[in-house]
Formats: structure tokens, C-alpha cells, sequence
């Protein structure tokens, strides 16, 4: 038969083939029949009809099971279904074909067993139309299929007790092949019914998408929907999950090679099933270079994307295909999002969206919009409301998967803001939801990117609240979760490593921490530079740190990663007030406090402001210093890190005692008591994180209070612990307390 | 006649010394004839046809034996005796196409002339049933594992008695014969190896070698044996895997030592000049072959194709009749009435008589690229499509299968889609400067300059055929305002026309005299700028701006500008001569 020139498998384009295992339906069906309202308890047809369905739409299963399946819903039927498949494979062929004829008995009569258009009688039909449809020779081949269906589920029930001279002898004959044939033989047992294709290949592509380890082995995988297009070359979609795993290992070459291949076979396949041919052909061609344009952004080839890009933008433009250039849109804005201007096109698209009725564009625009908008300092409460906005979209639309990515989004942005209790919360919603939904709709999604975002935030706020174990064990979880090969997998390897730095640097492990950022830099080319440069300052390297920020500040006001930009001005300003020069430290952090603020990036604005007391200590106002750090530190307490929380206090003390100066003898002594309590405040908090140097700084600095008071036993505690730290740390040539 | 009688002593006992029967080089024709004559019946008696044909063929184009030195059928051993009766009865079963029958007959003998019938019809009776059953299958899914069932078996039995090393040259063929059909290549390509060494002198063995052999690597690790028959091979694979020049050399050398008679030889030299599109030579080659064996089909597929290069209509007309006269019903009569009607525009018919071909030969790869071309003929793109993809399907290294893809994507306005198919294409056949061109054009259309600069420029370098790269190459100069180069390409392109000599009106000769006028103009070299100008007059489009230029100089000149004698000039002399461009 030929279609538009090409000829098909399908002969008689009916999907439905006898097979014996529909042989086996059909007696079920014939039996069920039969049997009158009596012999049947009412629970037990409830359950048989219950059965029905997935027998009849789900793929061939073996005889054994099937015999189980009804047995658990009804035993009597389980037999007497058995007792007459057994005749029919054990009697003649004509038993079969007498089967057959009685079969459309079931239509006739005033009033029939079978409705002809209920599902049952639609499958009946089919079934009496595709066997009178066999030729002879098919129809001995169907009997012979069927027999040796029986006989395989023989074999299953009744163990081979006895195996006769004839088995012992083919027994032989096998072990004489040598293992290649019987590897072959093992992966020639694939799937073999087009139902069953259809299943595997669904199920497997529902596995990656949502949680890819359950999902098979890439090789295995690869092996399956090889062995399944040797048996049918035009099977298209196997191509298309062949391209999904080929992306999975990140081989490039392979995953271009089975994505056009699976559109060259599309086109087919769109052009026959349409009624006019030519538009769902076009389609596909539009979607064609859309995909190619997204694998080439997989794979970091921003340019071969966009030219693939503006292939497919052209060919929906003059097919007039509105829903696709929405599509188009929203890789457009992925691809230009280094460019200053990409919000318009964004809000162009939101706006296209919604009018042509995609909410899923139309929300995940939104949600591009509000990272957009977060990074360019819009406030937080024009931000949240846009996200309850589209969240209330993704309500109705029941899109799961962009509420997951909301609420990991607004996780993001409480951290951004430096509101770690706000992040910590939505991270621990996100993740008691997904519990939520798997009992409801029965889709588990744990295997997005939101989960991972979501998890790595938590991780970090663990570590940075001193809680390690917690941080490890989330990390464990995020490794068995998403495997190093993984899509996501970056993002966890570089929360671990983060992780692991900041200890190391707390620890006053330069060289371990050295160590690290290769890695860092490896999976974020920035930070991996921010660190180092960190590294080079502690290691009082001070020329090659300050060559580095320089580069990276002038870096990061190109791209306005104005996160990084201030990181980078507090370290610079930190460089300086090391080099004794806190003058020019001065403008630099006020440069800092500025952009924070206009930013409202609360945490790195009381970073700030500690920095900026700090200079003014040095300068000898501690009175300013002192003032400027009562409206810091109440944010600190609240959110900061631990780490934070304990520089705050210790700053305070210090500048507590540096203002005592002045003041008369019986004052001096109670400001004095008060910086001892802020002290012992600030050596619990870095007891928290194992930050020994500081705890050295604060015990030199405790007892040196305690002599000033005259508690001479406490004094020789603390200059006891000072001096035992004193001994295990190395000293880095830095003086002591010349940091903050 | 110690050599003669040694020869035939190892033949009749079916080659158990390897290496004896078959010398290496081509000294002794004579020899060469009786062992042609004396395969050509083995394989006649066992019902390999085809090698049987190939032998007999060869043997015909040497000069005729006087009868003293014919050799007389090898004697019959005791064990041929006995199953005389068994094997004459099966034999004619087995030439009327009754396998079954054949192979029941057999059974139990054990000579080995009978057992490898017995075997092989059996092989046989299986391949039929399955391309019977392929018609009636049951559903879709079970079509792709319709398997000729008697494989695994007669693998059993023949590995048996491989390991027990009762296989002679014969015996071995089949067992690589089914190993191939299992799809075990590497076992495949060892026993066929194994048997070209048992028995140097049945062409089927290597062959079959030539079909699993995919690379030129892979041919250099062979061990094959040391006989004039591996100088057939070598050239047969050579053109296989497109190494023309080497094919060539060995085929030449072939006719050299006496085998200039025959048809064999001749006509896969033409296959090779087709390969590198060397038309005339193969035309010519062919013309003298149709008149030596008038009745031939074979490789006349290859002959049309050539004919319809050239857009020869009467000579393709007369071929397609002749052919259809002679047999009708065969794959490449098919093809060849393809291409005739492909030629005369009627491009529905032309697709069906490659459906045609497909149907007697699902594994012929041609007609799949052919019904390609002309689905995009049709402007059935689709289509179009699906034929190039089972081309693919069948040979993934056919370069035309993907080029034609990339030029189906190029028609549907995508040009960055079908750069994968261009490079594809090109992958395959480095050397060929329509996949550059195509290439380059993509890029052009993608603004790709650069790229598409280095496309055509290494499309020249390869030796371009439609002599277009050299015009692009100059226009994109143009583009990018690098008019020293372009002026460079337009020379250079000029130059390679007036070589060629060829009277085909080139429409861009007039587009480089314009724009080497007016280069010369502005470099001040009037004579230059005025020849060109005067050769600008010569045609249609560029006349008058050729004479308004002529004038313009002739003015300027009046003036008293005198040339001035610098760069320019320099540069003309170099350009005059026109080395190689530095580009």
C-alpha cells in the first residue's frame, strides 16, 4: 500500500493483529458471557469488569499471568478459562476456527450479551475483522503461535520435572553455541507487540523526565531502542528517546545524529495523519529547528542555537504558527539573556502568551521576568506578588511542575535578600509538597531542577547555621538523588565544594581550601576567581589578590552581577584596611553599601556595614563605629550566618572597649563587663563553627578585659585557652585582631 | 603436466593443502585458464551460479586451450560413487528450485560435493520461505524478525564440523554465508578468510570478504593468500570503498597481463571512472562494452546514470528498450527506465519504476537515492524525505542519500538544518567539491562568511567540477570589500575557463571582466582596466557599462594621467602570470 509514494508496514491499517494472547482475552470475554447471573457473585463481576479494561488496552502479557490476574478476581472463571484454551491449543486447528465463528453469536439474538459499540464489542469486532482479514497461512501461523503460547505457559506452571531425551538434547545443541549468539538471543527478547513498544517507550521517557534514576542505564537503555528499531525502522518515537538519552551522557554527536532522524521520520508520519497533509508536515519542520536550536543550548553552543533559532522563527513566521513562535520567544530570551534589553522581549512574550492562551509559556515567562527583575533590584513585595500571581495560574492549570519551580524560585530570592528563616521555610514547603502530590495524582516529580535548587539552598543555610551533619546528610540525599553524570548534577558538586571552602577558610586550612577552588572554578568560572582570590588574601598574598579583584570587579560590572560585584568591593575594601590603609577602604565600602541598598540585598549590606565599623574602629571614631553597627546588627542576629552573628558581637565588644577609653573609671567598668558578655556571645557562635583562630582572638582579647577588671582567674582561664590555640594554630604573620 | 596434474589432484579434493593450487603472479595464463575452466564445474556442480558465472566469464576472455591440454573432469573417489544416484536426483531437485526435496535426498551422504549441497539447499529452502513469509506476516512488529529458521541450526552443524576441520573451501563459503546472515561479522569475516586460503578459487568467498569489509584499516589487517585472485579482489574492493586511483592501477594491471578481453574487467573500470566522474572515459567504456556483449545487464544501471549526466535522451531511449527487450523484470532495467523517464520530466512515472526496482530488490540501494531525487523533482519533499532516510537505512555511507537530504532541507528554507547533512555528506566524500559548494552556500545564507569563505576556497583546492566556487569565493571578497582577493578569484576563475577551453557559455565571464574593469580602473592600470573592458562588450549585460568605461578612460588618459608604476602594477605582472592566489 502507498501513501504519498512510500510504502507502508501496515497493510491493512488496523493496529489491532491477532495474537494469542488476545485469543486468551477473548475466551475470558466469551466465558464471561456464559456464565449466567448466578454462577457469578456480584463481587466478583465487579472486579472481573474492573480487569477488563487494562487487559484489553494494555500490551500481550504472558499466559501464566494472565491465569493469575483473573484467578485473583474470580478462580472459577481462572479454570474453566484455562480448561478451554487447553482444548484449543491441544485439539485441532479447527477448534479455533470454530471459536472464531461462534464468537459473532455474541451480537445476535433480541438480546445480546455484547453491545456493539461498547468497548467490549468494539474490541470483539475488531478482533472477528482482523481475523477474517488473515490469509491461510496466517491463520495456521496464528494457531501455531497460539499453541506454543500455551505451552510456554506450561512450562511456567508445571516445572520441568521431566525432561525428556529431545530437551536434553537441544540442551546440548545450545551449550555448544558459543556466548555471542547467546548474548544476541538476549537482547533480541525485546519488546514485541507495538502496544508494548509504545508502553516501554512511554515509560521510560516519563522515568527520565521525572526521576531518572529508575529510569534503565543509558547503555542498557541505548541496547533496548536499538534491538527495538532493528525490528521496526519507522518506530519515530524511539529515535526521539534515543536523542533524550544520548543527552544524558552528553554525547553530541549522537543525540544531533537520532533527533533528526526522528524528524526526518516525523515528517511521515505528520503528513499521513493530518487530513491536510502539508500543515502538520510544516509543523514539523518548525519544531524540528526549534529542537536543534535547544539541544545546541544544552550544550553551551549559543551561536549554532541561535542560528537554528532564527530558522525555525522564520519558518513559523511564514506559516503564520503563532503558538510556535511563542516557543520561539522564550528561547530567544534564554539566548539573549546577557543582553541588557532581553526583559522586553520577555514581557513581549508574557504578554503574546497569555493572549494566545499558553499559561505554561505565559508563567514560566513570568518566572524568567522575576528572576530578571530580582537581579535588577526591583523590590521584594512587586516580586512576590508577581509569583502569587502566575502561581494562582498554575493553580488552576494544575501545573505542577511550575509550582515547584516557584517556590524554589522564591527560595531563591529570600536568600538573595538575606532572609534565611523566609528561604529556609519555603525550601522545607517545597520539599514537604512533593509528598503531598504523590499521594494525590500519583506523579512524582523528584527529579527536577527546582528539588535540586531547593535542596542545595538548604544545604548551604545548614552549614552557614553551623549545623554540618544536616548539610552533609542533605548532600548524601542530593547525590543518590541526582548521579554525577546527571543533568543537575552541577549544582550540588558546586554547593558541596562552597560548602566545604567556607569550612576550610574558618578552619584557617588555606591550602585545603587552595585545593578546592579548581574544582569551584571548574563549575563557575566567576565564583571559582572570587575564591581564589579569597584564598591568595589569607595566604597574604596580597599584590596577586588584588591584581584578581580588580580583573573580576571590572568582569562582573560588565555582566552586573551586582551580587558578585559588592563581594568583590567588600574583599578589595578588606585588602586595603589589611594593608593599613583603611582610608581608601572607605569609598570602596561606601560604594558597597550603595549598590546594596539600591539592591536590597539585606545580607550583603550588613556585611557592609560590619566592614564599614570596622574601618571606623581602625580610624579611631569607635563611637561612629559603634552607633553605625546598632542598626546593623539587629538583621544579623536575625538572619545572618553564624559566622556572621560572632564577627558582629566580637566588633561590637571591640568597640565597646575602644570607646570605654574616655569614659570615667566606674562607667569604664561596666562597659567593660558588657563587651566580656558580647564576647563570650561571640565565642559561643564560632564554637559553632569551629573557627579556632577567631576563638584565639577572642580569648586574647577576653583575658586581656579580664585583667583590665582585675578578675585575675578568669584572665588566666582565658589566656589558658589563648595560649593552647596559640600553640596548635599557625600564625600567618597577620597581627592578631587585625581582622574582623 | 606436473603442474597441471597437481592442480587437479588439489581441487578434487577440494583444496585440503592451502596455498599449493594458485601461484601469485599472472606468468602462466595458460594455468590460469584450466583452473578457471576447472572452478567454474565445481561451482556448477554445487550450485553456486554466480561464482560459476564470474569464472566462466574470466576463463572466456583468455585465448581457447588446444584439446591436448583440456583438462578432464577430476576422477570420482569411492565416497563420490556411492551417493552418485543420491546426488544426481537431489542436483536436479536443486536446479528446479526444489529445496526441500533436494535436501531430503541428501541426507546421510557423506562425500563432500553432496553434503555441501545438502547443506546448502537447505540454506537455500530457508531464505525462500522467509521472503515468503515476509508477505504474510502477522502484524507490523513481527515483520522485522521474519528469520530464515534453518540458520541456527545449519550454524550448529557446521561449527561442528569446522572444529572437527571437516570443511573444505566449499563448506566454509556457506558457513561464512550463514554467519554473516546471523550478523556475527567478525566470525563472518575469520572463516571467510579461512576459506579463501582453503580454496583461492571460488570468487564468492572473497566477494562476500568485499561486503563486510569496511574500511581500508580493516584490510590491512587481513592475512588473505598469496594468489593472482587476490588482485581481483583487491581492485574489486578498492572501488568498493571508493579508493579510485588504486582500483584503477590494479585493473590496469590486469588487462596488461592478458585479461583485456574481458567484460568483467571492463566494466568496473567504467564503474570507477563513473566514481570520480570522469563521464566521457566511462561513456566511451561502456559504449565498447555494449558492443562485446550486447545482452549484457549488469552495471547498465551505472550506464544510465552517465547517459543522463549528459542529458543524452536518444542514446538513454534506446538503452531503456533494449534492456526492457532483453528482460524486463530486472533490477536495473527498472532503474534504467527510471532515469529515462526521469529525463524526460515525467518524474511520477520515473518513481514508480524505481518502486518497481525496490520491489524485486529491497536491498538495492540506488533506486532509494533516485526515488529521492525524484520525489524533490515532484516538489514532494516528504517523500522525498523518507526514500533518502531508507537509503540511509540500507548504506549509511552513501553520500548522496545525505546530500540529498541536505538539499531537501536547503529547498524547505532551512539552511543551518541542513548543514548536518551537508557535513555529513562531506565526511564522506572529502574530496568533492559539490558538498563544499553546497556548504559554502549555507553558510553564506546563515552570514557565515568566513566560514563559507573557507568552504569555497577548499572547494577550488579540491578541484572544483561546476568551476562555481571561484565566482562565490570572488563575490563574497566582494562583499567584505577585500578587493584585492576578489579580483584575484575573478583572474584566477578566467584563467581556469580559457584552460579548460570549453565553449559552454559560463554567465558570470561577463560579472568578472566587470569587476576586474573596474578594478583596474581604480588601481589606474588603463590597459589593463581598458582590455577588460573591451572583453566586457563582448556580452549582452555588460555591454554598455563596458563601453561607458572604455570612455571614462579614455578621458582620464587625455587628461595625462600617466599609470603610475607602483604596487599595482607589481601586482598585475604577478596576476598576469598568475601563480597561485595568496589568499
Amino acid at each position: 500500500m502507498m501513501t504519498n509514494g512510500v510504502v507502508h508496514a501496515n497493510l491493512f491499517g488496523i493496529k489491532d493483529w491477532v495474537t494469542p494472547y488476545k485469543i486468551a482475552v477473548l475466551v475470558l470475554l466469551n466465558e464471561m458471557g456464559r456464565t449466567g447471573e448466578g454462577a457469578v457473585s456480584l463481587v466478583e463481576r465487579r472486579k472481573l469488569n474492573q480487569l477488563l479494561l487494562p487487559l484489553l488496552q494494555g500490551p500481550d502479557i504472558t499466559l501464566s499471568k494472565l491465569y493469575k490476574l483473573i484467578e485473583e478476581s474470580c478462580p472459577q472463571l481462572a479454570n474453566s478459562v484455562q480448561i478451554r484454551i487447553k482444548l484449543m491449543a491441544e485439539g485441532e486447528l479447527k477448534d479455533m476456527e470454530q471459536f472464531f465463528d461462534d464468537l459473532s453469536d455474541s451480537f445476535s439474538g433480541t438480546e445480546p450479551e455484547v453491545h456493539k459499540t461498547s468497548v467490549v464489542g468494539l474490541f470483539l469486532r475488531h478482533m472477528i475483522l482482523a481475523y477474517s482479514k488473515l490469509s491461510f497461512s496466517q491463520v495456521f501461523k496464528l494457531y501455531t503461535a497460539l499453541q506454543q503460547y500455551f505451552q510456554n505457559g506450561e512450562k511456567k506452571s508445571v516445572e520441568d520435572a521431566d525432561m525428556d531425551r529431545e530437551d536434553a538434547e537441544r540442551q546440548m545443541e545450545k551449550e555448544e553455541l558459543d556466548v555471542s549468539v547467546r548474548e544476541e538471543e538476549v537482547s533480541c527478547s525485546g519488546p514485541l507487540s507495538q502496544k508494548q513498544a509504545e508502553f516501554f517507550l512511554s515509560q521510560q521517557a516519563a522515568l527520565l523526565k521525572n526521576d531518572e534514576t529508575k529510569a534503565l542505564t543509558p547503555a542498557s537503555l541505548q541496547k533496548e531502542l536499538n534491538n527495538l528499531l532493528k525490528f521496526n525502522p519507522d518506530f519515530a518515537e524511539a529515535h526521539y528517546l534515543s536523542y533524550l538519552n544520548n543527552l544524558r551522557v552528553q554525547d553530541v554527536f549522537s543525540s544531533t545524529h537520532s533527533l533528526l532522524h526522528y524528524f526526518d521520520r516525523l515528517i511521515l508520519t505528520g503528513a499521513e495523519g493530518k487530513s491536510n497533509g502539508e500543515e502538520g508536515y510544516g509543523r514539523s519542520l518548525r519544531y524540528a529547528a526549534l529542537n536543534l536550536a535547544a539541544l545546541h543550548c544544552r550544550f553551551g553552543h549559543y551561536q549554532q542555537a541561535e542560528l537554528a533559532l532564527q530558522e525555525a522563527i522564520r519558518i513559523a513566521q511564514e506559516s503564520n504558527d503563532h503558538v510556535c513562535l511563542q516557543h520561539c520567544l522564550s528561547w530567544l530570551y534564554v539566548l539573549g539573556q546577557k543582553r541588557a534589553d532581553s526583559y522586553v522581549l520577555l514581557e513581549h512574550s508574557v504578554k503574546k502568551a497569555v493572549h494566545f492562551g499558553l499559561p505554561y509559556l505565559a508563567s514560566l515567562g513570568i518566572q524568567s521576568l522575576v528572576q530578571q527583575r530580582a537581579f535588577a533590584g526591583k523590590t521584594a513585595n512587586k516580586l512576590m506578588d508577581a509569583l502569587k500571581d502566575s502561581d494562582l495560574l498554575h493553580w488552576k492549570h494544575s501545573l505542577s511542575e511550575l509550582i515547584d519551580i516557584s517556590i524554589a524560585q522564591k527560595t531563591a530570592i529570600w536568600r538573595l535578600y538575606g532572609r534565611s528563616t523566609m528561604a529556609l521555610q519555603q525550601a522545607q514547603m517545597l520539599l514537604s509538597m512533593n509528598s503531598l502530590e504523590s499521594v494525590n495524582a500519583g506523579v512524582q516529580q523528584n527529579n527536577t531542577e527546582s528539588f535540586a535548587v531547593a535542596l542545595c539552598h538548604l544545604a548551604e543555610l545548614h552549614a552557614e547555621q553551623g549545623c554540618f551533619t544536616a548539610a552533609a546528610e542533605v548532600l548524601q540525599h542530593l547525590k543518590e538523588r541526582f548521579p554525577p553524570n546527571s543533568q543537575h548534577a552541577q549544582l550540588w558538586m558546586l554547593c558541596d565544594q562552597k560548602i566545604q571552602f567556607d569550612r576550610a577558610m574558618n578552619d584557617g586550612k588555606f591550602h585545603l581550601a587552595d585545593s578546592l577552588v579548581t574544582g569551584i572554578t571548574a563549575l563557575n568560572g566567576i565564583e571559582g576567581v572570587y575564591r581564589k582570590a579569597v584564598v591568595k588574601q589569607a595566604q597574604n598574598q596580597m599584590t596577586e589578590a588584588h591584581k584578581l579583584l580588580q580583573k573580576l570587579l571590572t568582569y562582573c560590572q560588565k555582566l552586573k552581577n551586582t551580587e558578585m560585584v559588592i563581594s568583590v568591593l567588600l574583599s578589595v575594601a578588606e585588602l586595603y584596611w589589611r594593608s593599613s590603609s583603611p582610608t581608601i577602604a572607605m569609598p570602596v565600602l561606601l560604594e558597597a553599601l550603595a549598590l546594596s541598598k539600591e539592591y536590597r540585598l539585606q545580607y550583603l549590606a550588613s556585611e557592609t556595614v560590619l566592614n564599614l565599623a570596622y574601618a571606623q574602629l581602625i580610624l579611631g571614631i569607635p563611637e561612629q563605629a559603634l552607633t553605625l553597627l546598632h542598626m546593623a546588627i539587629e538583621p544579623i542576629l536575625a538572619d545572618g550566618a553564624i559566622l556572621d552573628k560572632g564577627r558582629a558581637m566580637f566588633l561590637v565588644s571591640k568597640c565597646q572597649v575602644a570607646s570605654a577609653a574616655s569614659y570615667d573609671p566606674v562607667k569604664r567598668a561596666e562597659a567593660l563587663e558588657a563587651a566580656v558578655e558580647n564576647l563570650n556571645e561571640a565565642k559561643n557562635y564560632f564554637a559553632k563553627v569551629d573557627c579556632r583562630e577567631r576563638i584565639r582572638d577572642v580569648a586574647y582579647f577576653q583575658a586581656r578585659l579580664y585583667h583590665a577588671l582585675g578578675k585575675t582567674q578568669e584572665r588566666n582561664q582565658c589566656a589558658m585557652v589563648f595560649r593552647q590555640l596559640h600553640q596548635e594554630l599557625p600564625s600567618h604573620g597577620v597581627p592578631l585582631i587585625n581582622h574582623l | 603436466m606436473a603442474a597441471s596434474s597437481s592442480v587437479v589432484s588439489v581441487a578434487a579434493a577440494a583444496a585440503a593443502v592451502p596455498g599449493v593450487s594458485t601461484s601469485a603472479d599472472f606468468s602462466d595464463l595458460r594455468d590460469i585458464k584450466k583452473q578457471l575452466l576447472l572452478i567454474a564445474g565445481l561451482t556448477r556442480e554445487r550450485g553456486l551460479l554466480h561464482s560459476s558465472k564470474w569464472s566462466a566469464e574470466l576463463a572466456f576472455s583468455l585465448p581457447a586451450l588446444p584439446l591436448s591440454e583440456l583438462q578432464p573432469p577430476p576422477p570420482l573417489t569411492e565416497e563420490d560413487a556411492q551417493d552418485v544416484d543420491a546426488y544426481t536426483l537431489a542436483k536436479a531437485y536443486f536446479d528446479v528450485k526444489e529445496y526441500d526435496r533436494a535436501a531430503h535426498f541428501l541426507q546421510g551422504c557423506n562425500s563432500k560435493k553432496a553434503y555441501f549441497l545438502y547443506m546448502y539447499s537447505r540454506y537455500l529452502s530457508g531464505e525462500k520461505k522467509k521472503d515468503d513469509e515476509t508477505v504474510d506476516s502477522l502484524g507490523p512488529l513481527e515483520k522485522g524478525q521474519v528469520k530464515n529458521e534453518a540458520l541456527r541450526e545449519l550454524r550448529v552443524e557446521l561449527s561442528r564440523k569446522h572444529q572437527a576441520r571437516g570443511l573444505d573451501g566449499f563448506g566454509l563459503y556457506l558457513y561464512g554465508v550463514v554467519l554473516r546472515k546471523l550478523d556475527l561479522v567478525k566470525e563472518a569475516i575469520d572463516v571467510f578468510v579461512e576459506a579463501t586460503h582453503v580454496l583461492p578459487l571460488h570468487w564468492g568467498a572473497w566477494l562476500e570478504l568485499c561486503n563486510l569489509i569496511t574500511d581500508k584499516e580493516m584490510l590491512k589487517f587481513l592475512s588473505l593468500p598469496d594468489t593472482w585472485m587476490k588482485e581481483f579482489f583487491l581492485a574489486h574492493i578498492y572501488t568498493e570503498l571508493q579508493l579510485i586511483e588504486e582500483a584503477l592501477q590494479k585493473y590496469q594491471h590486469l588487462i596488461d597481463v592478458g585479461f583485456s578481453k574481458s567484460s568483467y574487467i571492463v566494466s568496473q573500470i567504467a564503474v570507477a571512472y563513473h566514481n570520480i566522474r570522469d563521464i566521457d572515459k566511462a561513456l566511451s567504456i561502456f559504449n565498447e562494452l555494449r558492443k562485446q556483449d550486447p545482452y549484457r545487464i549488469e552495471n547498465m544501471d551505472t550506464f544510465s546514470n552517465l547517459l543522463y549526466v549528459r542529458s543524452m535522451k536518444s542514446e538513454l531511449s534506446y538503452l531503456a528498450h533494449n534492456l526492457c527487450e532483453i528482460d524486463k523484470y530486472r533490477v536495473e532495467t527498472c532503474c534504467v527506465i527510471g532515469n529515462y523517464y526521469s529525463l524526460r520530466s515525467q518524474h511520477e512515472k520515473a518513481a514508480l519504476y524505481f518502486q518497481r526496482a525496490l520491489k524485486l530488490n529491497p536491498r538495492y540501494l540506488g533506486a532509494w537515492t533516485l526515488m529521492g531525487h525524484e520525489y524533490m523533482e515532484m516538489k514532494n519533499t516528504s517523500a522525498a524525505i523518507q526514500a533518502y532516510r531508507h537509503a540511509i537505512e540500507v548504506n549509511k555511507r552513501d553520500y548522496r542519500a545525505w546530500y540529498g537530504l541536505g538539499q531537501t532541507y536547503e529547498i524547505l528554507k532551512m539552511p543551518f538544518y541542513c548543514l548536518y547533512y551537508y557535513r555529513r555528506a562531506h565526511q564522506l566524500r572529502p574530496n568533492d567539491s559539490r558538498m563544499l559548494v553546497a556548504l559554502g552556500e549555507c553558510y553564506e545564507k546563515l552570514n557565515q562568511l568566513v566560514e563559507a569563505k573557507k568552504c569555497y576556497w577548499r572547494a577550488y583546492a579540491v578541484g572544483d567540477v561546476e568551476k562555481m566556487a571561484l565566482v562565490k569565493l570572488a563575490k563574497l571578497h566582494e562583499q567584505l570589500t577585500e578587493s584585492e582577493q576578489a579580483a584575484q578569484c575573478y583572474i584566477k576563475y578566467i584563467q581556469d575557463i580559457y584552460s579548460c577551453g570549453e565553449v559552454v557559455e559560463h554567465l558570470e565571464e561577463s560579472t568578472a571582466f566587470r569587476y576586474l574593469a573596474q578594478y583596474y580602473f581604480k588601481c589606474k592600470l588603463w590597459d589593463e582596466a581598458s582590455t577588460c573592458a573591451q572583453k566586457c562588450c563582448a556580452f549582452n549585460d555588460t555591454r554598455e557599462e563596458g563601453k561607458a568605461l572604455l570612455r571614462q578612460i579614455l578621458q582620464l588618459r587625455n587628461q595625462g594621467e600617466t599609470p603610475s608604476t607602483d604596487t599595482p602594477a607589481e601586482q598585475l605582472t604577478n596576476l598576469k602570470h598568475a601563480s597561485s592566489p595568496q589568499l
